[in-house]
């Protein structure tokens, strides 16, 4: 008796242990891959618009590549039910509206995918002032997501 | 009978409408954001000019410009609230005006210094603070922004209140510089220092708040040489 009991509180701690590993675990990936583009932002940032005259084809290509990449990732997979709570590298930002907000989240969203897959695009031109205008628009599309669900701190 | 007598300089008046016209279109930059944050950034850097110039000018311009002519004091408080002030500049609760406004738009660009927007944009003092910390004023940042409006609101419902019920426009003074009063009270104030607008003086303002807008949006990094020998950046790492 005392046996089954044990097993049942093992049971029902491993349980709860699996339920919150998944919630950490997507808020980590998340903010992984939010810390990730960040870095490529600031690469195409620095050589388009700070400092046009280090410009290098190449490297923004890479980094505009980079961050389409993330926004084809899926990410809306990582944000699973109750994930408004909860520590990845820290406390998470997202706002719990965020779930009666899907319709709007959804629409910025594709805004920041068309965005990101479209300066990939015209980053391989490597025409500088089309980067910079579609830099721009990936810049009000992050914006977009970012006053809707995004907690400041 | 009233005569007209010259009350704001025209550095205070452009002072004025210029600092109006920048906080008005900082708002609207920092709302659609992308492309134009970097233009907020910059007219942050302006409207530190101009409140460094503002400061200087208080004590440096003419008479009604002068901190010393209008500060709240607390006697000039105590004598206002009974009704027995008498004045032809900021009366005491339009000094206090001008300070909430001053202030908190200084709060703006002090914290605005060291703000970044985590997309795109940093504030030229960004990086003498941890992300935290500057995350943290960039907070602050948008939390302040509500009181700057609350005492805008405030500042135009009063101008609004003294058209309709004192029967006093503020509005033309501050575009011409001029302004009626009845000469009843032009001669029972005491005569004010009559401190004209003096060009020197504009001029070594001017002088000040521009060396301090160079310097905050990085003329003296520019002086370093090693900052000067900018190179192509490397292409993407090989692995």
């Amino acid at each position: 008796m005392k046996k089954k009991l044990t097993l049942a509180i093992l049971l029902a701690a491993t349980g709860t242990a699996a339920i919150a590993g998944p919630v950490e675990e997507q808020i980590r990936f998340r903010q992984s891959a939010y810390s990730f583009a960040a870095w490529n932002v600031q690469k195409i940032k620095s050589q388009v618009v700070d400092h046009p005259e280090t410009f290098n084809k190449d490297s923004v290509a890479a980094a505009a590549n980079a961050i389409a990449a993330v926004a084809n990732s899926g990410l809306g997979a990582l944000y699973g039910e109750g994930t408004d709570q909860g520590i990845g590298w820290k406390q998470t930002r997202l706002k719990p509206e965020f779930f009666q907000k899907k319709a709007e989240v959804t629409v910025a969203a594709n805004t920041f995918n068309e965005a990101a897959n479209e300066l990939a695009k015209v980053a391989a031109t490597g025409d500088v002032n089309l980067i910079k205008t579609q830099f721009g628009k990936v810049g009000e599309s992050c914006k977009g997501c970012h006053d809707l669900i995004r907690i400041k701190e | 009978m009233k005569v007209t007598i010259h009350i704001w300089d025209l550095p205070h008046r452009l002072f004025h409408w210029l600092l109006a016209v920048s906080v008005a279109a900082s708002y609207i930059t920092a709302t659609i954001g992308g492309a134009l944050i970097d233009w907020h950034g910059r007219l942050g850097i302006f409207i530190l000019g101009l409140l460094v110039f503002r400061i200087l000018w208080g004590f440096m311009g003419s008479t009604h410009s002068r901190f010393s002519t209008f500060f709240p004091t607390f006697s000039r408080l105590t004598a206002y609230l009974k009704g027995s002030w008498q004045g032809i500049g900021h009366n005491p609760l339009g000094a206090l005006s001008v300070i909430a406004l001053l202030g908190t738009v200084a709060i703006q660009v002090g914290t605005g210094l060291f703000a970044n927007d985590d997309i795109a944009f940093e504030g030229p003092f960004f990086d003498f603070v941890d992300k935290s910390f500057s995350n943290k004023l960039t907070s602050w940042h948008s939390t302040t922004f509500y009181v700057l409006l609350a005492f805008v609101v405030l500042h135009i419902v009063a101008i609004v209140f003294y058209r309709w019920v004192k029967k006093t426009n503020l509005v033309t003074p501050m575009l011409t510089g001029k302004k009626e009063i009845p000469v009843v009270l032009a001669e029972s104030i005491a005569p004010l220092p009559d401190k004209g607008f003096n060009a020197l003086r504009f001029i070594l303002s001017l002088i000040i708040s521009c060396t301090v807008v160079w310097g905050v949006s990085g003329g003296l990094s520019q002086l370093s040489p090693a900052q000067a020998a900018q190179q192509t950046a490397p292409p993407p790492s090989s692995f």
